[in-house]
């Protein structure tokens, strides 16, 4: 929710204005849409050079939505019926992703949507189990966080099929089959900047060794965030930041332990772990902490600042980041909303706002061959002065 | 076929030279040989800070090993360990939250809520004529799901815990030369000698071994089995408890899939270390060596960089088979040996223990009750 | 009827089980009666219940396979990587790879006839193992993009609404009955899982009969992973993993004994369609994964837990003899 205020001081003003010009364009769902659509040409040509330049993503897409102009409200109307279904259900972000949706939905006057989910995050056909059972069910919008590949490819085309949006949120389909928008809820070339710059936050300007301790060799999301790590690693600026090993701890909190005490052994001047998975940074700053390393260790990446309370404060993870998965979870469901209400439309260009959280344009996914994708951002740096909780 | 007869079964202390005692030096050995190997591939392996390592990691599997060494001995089998594990945990960590209090407490909670579960299990092996590896099956799935409600997908927060839990793994009693003996390595070694000597001393441990050589012969010499199955799943159950507490003290924060998976890596150590799937033989020394090797292997492969973290998995899988191969050549070569002596010692007291368990071996090895 | 009941108790239990399963589902969603639904009950877990035939043969010869969920793992593993190589012909690929799952299975039977060692030990190394070996050939890369018509044999239908799979499930299924309740290689599994040395004090090559069911375990679970690989377009090196624990969950509770020697193919079709229908229901009902897992767990449990109760309050004895109390 921090993030939150930040960002609404930027955003405020401009609410405001797209309220305006929202309201004029009309509040019934069919004359918005049009409203929508109309700024689909203008926005584009902003769309592509926001895609292109990547690192602050979220600021230029505000801008270019601003020189759009028309941002359609979405507002409450009928309930719809949804799935909400996250990669597992128990995993702490996911819960906190769906009470964001819970409160999205009451905002719309909607029925919550049903909160479903495979018990293990790799269990891919769990996955398709539950899609094809929404589709069976006829629900209205489907929200999906993809836990594997391409697998989710055939159910998800069979929803689109039946007329059912899909908005992915969290782990986007590779190939945008069926997909309707992804919501991203950052950049994924910007995780790599920021992993980048909090290690040399921590390592400081002559550098040093740091690991990068990951969930596991196939987790989509932590490879592409460690290529775009890599990227920004090989430029001049980062030459002093020396990337050792990359472990896998599997999300588990055993493994990742033992990873971790793995790398302080094998590294002697290893300065840093990097742990862009939320249930690695806590294992892999446990580790350190009982056999008393955080001296020499630090410990950044993706963490939950509930979580990482106490490592903060013991200094053995001076900074870390994260964005807001219940801010995912709202901004998720009002994008499904809009879309199975036919407030908005899947297409690029279209500029909406989404309650408190202000106002998005649906892109091109630059890191994707086809799809498209809403920017949600921005990240917040969590440490000593901004300990999240 | 009077007590006596039936406790023949179990390993006497009489002879020099017992298939258990050769098992644990072998396993010893391998693990020797292994370290060497492995000081050859990494650099600065061979140190006191490896060996404090071992110490603190090995103690969960080792609990967990010996939780499953306990049921195997009587023929049965604990798959649900893993998942007692993820709820002791979860449950102290969520007790320590609210009341902030002592170690001795925290282990009290951890071992009573595994023992609950266990008997759980007990009841339904012993009492209520399930196989173990169903019911056990079952309640794998049965416990976890259990926590998954309760916890509501909520993490039991490092932050929440009074600040002597995140230290307790490094609580050292002394140190020599740069090996710290830590207190949770103690407490497991404590455990499995413990048990080794009740078990080997104790009549209630002998008990458990005939039950395991010949279940039914048990039961007409007049042993109390529904009850010695019953409680060695109870005892099975407060060591998985414990090893809840242990996992608590390392990971400091619990998800609902806390210890998802351990059921595996403890019957691995187990088996690796000599104890029969068939019931009836194997020691507890022997499988806290297993779980040692074990141990060693996943610490020591983490830092060989030639080995790809995908090989990992396909290595320990052989490695099993071949310390099972092995288990076998050698109780062969031993038991042809003294099933000659045996025909000549107790030529009236039916069939013996070795082929007893080797006609079971034609029912899958798994338990009985 | 009363007289086939009595006959076949638990097999009556399981319609019983099943139709009251399928009141609540009918009474619990609208969306259940269907037959769209019906279909993709099947078809969502078709790998499952293809093993799930093969591993009846097995239990009731008194093994365990607990390595089938790995060896469809490591057989589509092999036919993904021969694909990506590009050189071959995907119909060699697709052939290669379900001869890698029926090596692996020979391997296995192998070990544990020639040492004599249990199955449950030797196939949980291989559960380890193979998972290991599919997860080395394809490290963290899902291969997919298969030819079209390979992923239409997966996803599109055969015959009216029956996907390819479903059709094989049930030639496979029916084939299987015969196989192992009208044939003499049925019978000799039978005599081996009640007792191992009468059958071969009988004459019967123990040892061959399972080395050709671990083999015919290997290739269907191949086979399985094959399928996998067409229904969902994309392999990956977790392809299939703890699928194992379902698989032998259907077996046991049609009713098929851990100790082998008896069940029977009516029970586990019975025990097959229950599972099913009380996933679908759940999930049609919004009931999360892990809690459907726990209601299996239950009625795994139950399934044996029951009967042995219900026994003991009819014979008014203090226990069954298997778990007797000794004498005062």
């Amino acid at each position: 929710m921090k993030a939150n205020k930040r960002r609404s001081r930027v955003l405020g003003p401009l609410v405001v204005v797209a309220l305006i010009l929202a309201a004029c364009g009309g509040d019934s769902g069919d004359t918005t849409t049009t409203a929508g659509e109309a700024t689909t040409t203008a926005a584009e040509a902003t769309t592509t050079v926001a895609a292109e330049t990547t690192t602050s993503a979220a600021a230029e897409t505000t801008t270019s939505a601003a020189a759009g102009g028309e941002a359609v409200e979405i507002t409450a109307g009928d309930s719809i019926t949804a799935t909400f279904l996250p990669k597992c259900t128990n995993i702490a972000v996911f819960p906190q992703a769906n009470s964001g949706a819970e409160e999205a939905a009451a905002e719309l006057g909607s029925d919550p949507a049903e909160f479903v989910g495979p018990a293990d995050c790799g269990d891919a056909t769990g996955q398709i189990e539950f899609m094809t059972n929404a589709v069976t069910q006829g629900v209205q919008a489907i929200m999906l966080s993809n836990n594997s590949g391409d697998q989710l490819d055939a159910p998800a085309q069979a929803a689109a099929d039946a007329g059912i949006p899909v908005v992915t949120w969290d782990s986007p389909i590779p190939s945008a089959t069926g997909e309707s928008v992804f919501v991203a809820q950052v950049d994924f070339d910007e995780t790599g900047q920021v992993m980048a710059e909090m290690a040399r936050t921590i390592l400081g300007d002559d550098g040093g060794e740091f690991a990068i301790l990951s969930a596991g060799p196939d987790s989509a999301n932590q490879n592409a965030w460690i290529a775009a790590m890599e990227e920004v690693l090989a430029t001049p600026e980062f030459e002093n930041l020396v990337l050792v090993e990359t472990v896998y701890g599997n999300d588990v909190a055993e493994d990742s332990v033992t990873a971790a005490l793995g790398l302080a052994d094998s590294h002697p001047d290893l300065e840093l772990i990097m742990a862009p998975t939320t249930v690695g940074i806590v294992a892999a700053a446990q580790a350190m902490t009982q056999e008393g390393l955080c001296e020499t260790i630090k410990v950044s990446g993706l963490g939950l600042p509930e979580e990482m309370a106490p490592y903060v404060e013991s200094g053995c993870a001076p900074e870390f980041a994260l964005w807001s998965f219940v801010d995912l979870g709202y901004l998720a469901y009002y994008v499904a909303y809009g879309i199975a209400t036919e407030q908005i439309v899947a297409e690029e260009g279209t500029t909406f706002i989404a309650g408190r959280m202000g106002e998005y344009e649906i892109t091109a996914d630059p890191t994707r061959d086809a799809g498209l994708r809403v920017l949600m951002g921005p990240f917040s740096k969590y440490n000593a002065e901004n300990p999240g909780t | 076929m009077t007590e006596s007869a039936v406790a023949e079964a179990a390993p006497k202390s009489t002879r020099f030279l017992r298939p258990e005692r050769v098992k644990e030096a072998t396993l010893l050995a391998i693990i020797a040989v292994s370290v060497l190997v492995f000081a050859f591939l990494i650099e600065g392996y061979l140190s006191g800070r490896f060996f404090n390592r071992v110490t603190t990691s090995v103690v969960v599997v080792t609990l967990l090993a010996a939780a499953q060494a306990l049921v195997i001995f009587s023929r049965n089998i604990d798959l649900s360990v893993g998942s007692i594990v993820g709820v002791a945990a979860y449950l102290t960590g969520d007790f320590l939250a609210a009341t902030g209090q002592g170690p001795i407490t925290a282990v009290l909670v951890a071992i009573v809520v595994g023992a609950v579960l266990g008997s759980v299990n007990g009841l339904l092996v012993a009492y209520g004529g399930v196989p173990a590896i169903i019911v056990t099956l079952g309640t794998l799935a049965l416990f976890r799901t259990l926590l998954s409600i309760y916890s509501e997908g909520a993490n039991v927060l490092a932050g929440d815990l009074p600040s002597w839990v995140l230290e307790f793994n490094n609580v050292t009693l002394f140190t020599i030369a740069g090996f710290q003996v830590r207190l949770v390595f103690l407490i497991a070694v404590f455990v499995v000698v413990g048990l080794q000597f009740a078990l080997a001393r104790l009549r209630w441990g002998r008990r458990i071994y005939a039950i395991g050589s010949n279940p039914s012969a048990a039961a007409q010499a007049g042993l109390p089995t529904a009850s010695l199955v019953f409680w060695s799943f109870v005892g099975s159950g407060a060591l998985a408890g414990l090893a809840g507490f242990m996992f608590l003290a390392r990971a400091g924060t619990i998800s609902a899939t806390a210890g998802a998976g351990l059921e595996l890596e403890s019957v691995a150590a187990a088996v690796v270390g000599g104890v029969s799937i068939l019931g009836g033989s194997g020691t507890m020394v022997g499988a806290f060596l297993g779980a040692v090797f074990i141990d060693t292997l996943k610490l020591s492969l983490v830092r060989v960089p030639e080995v790809s973290e995908f090989w990992r998995d396909a290595f320990l899988g052989i490695l099993i088979l071949a310390a099972v191969i092995l288990d076998t050549v050698l109780r062969n070569r031993f038991n042809r040996r003294w099933s000659a002596e045996a025909r000549k010692a107790m030529e009236s007291t039916g069939p013996s223990a070795v082929g007893m368990a080797r006609m079971a071996g034609g029912g899958g090895g798994t338990a009985d009750a | 009827m009363r007289e086939w009941a009595a006959k076949h108790r638990w097999e009556s239990i399981l319609i019983v089980v099943l139709a009251a399963t399928i009141v609540v589902n009918v009474s619990l969603s609208p969306f259940y009666l269907g037959f769209g639904n019906f279909v993709n009950l099947f078809w969502l877990s078709i790998e499952k219940i293809i093993v799930v035939i093969v591993m009846t043969f097995v239990i009731i010869n008194g093994e365990i396979d607990l390595s089938v969920a790995s060896v469809m793992g490591f057989s589509a593993a092999v036919m993904a990587t021969l694909y990506e190589g590009g050189e071959m012909a995907f119909v060699l690929a697709i052939v290669i790879g379900i001869v890698a799952g029926a090596l692996a299975g020979l391997l296995q039977g192998l070990v544990i006839t020639r040492f004599g060692l249990p199955s449950l030990v030797v196939t949980l190394a291989g559960l380890i193992g193979f998972r290991g070996a599919a997860r080395v050939l394809l490290e963290d890369r899902s291969v997919g993009d298969f030819p079209e018509w390979f992923e239409r044999i997966g996803q599109q239908t055969l015959f009216g609404p029956f996907p390819v799979a479903l059709v094989l499930f049930f030639v496979g299924l029916a084939l299987a009955w015969i196989i192992l309740e009208r044939s003499a290689f049925g019978r000799k599994v039978y005599v081996i899982g009640n007792s191992a040395d009468v059958a071969r004090f009988s004459g019967i090559e123990v040892d061959s009969v399972k080395m050709r069911l671990f083999v015919a375990s290997g290739t269907v679970a191949g086979l399985a992973g094959v399928l996998f690989a067409a229904r969902v377009g994309a392999v990956q090196g977790t392809l299939g993993e703890t699928y194992e624990l379902d698989i032998i969950t259907m077996v046991l509770l049609g009713g098929v004994s851990i100790f082998g020697g008896s069940g029977s193919m009516l029970g586990v079709v019975l025990a097959l369609f229950t599972v099913l229908n009380i996933r679908n229901g759940l999930g049609l009902a919004n009931i999360d994964g892990i809690t459907q897992t726990g209601v299996i767990g239950l009625l795994l449990i139950g399934s044996v837990l029951v009967p042995n109760l219900a026994r003991r309050y009819r014979l008014r004895r203090p226990a069954p003899e298997a778990m007797a109390h000794g004498p005062p």
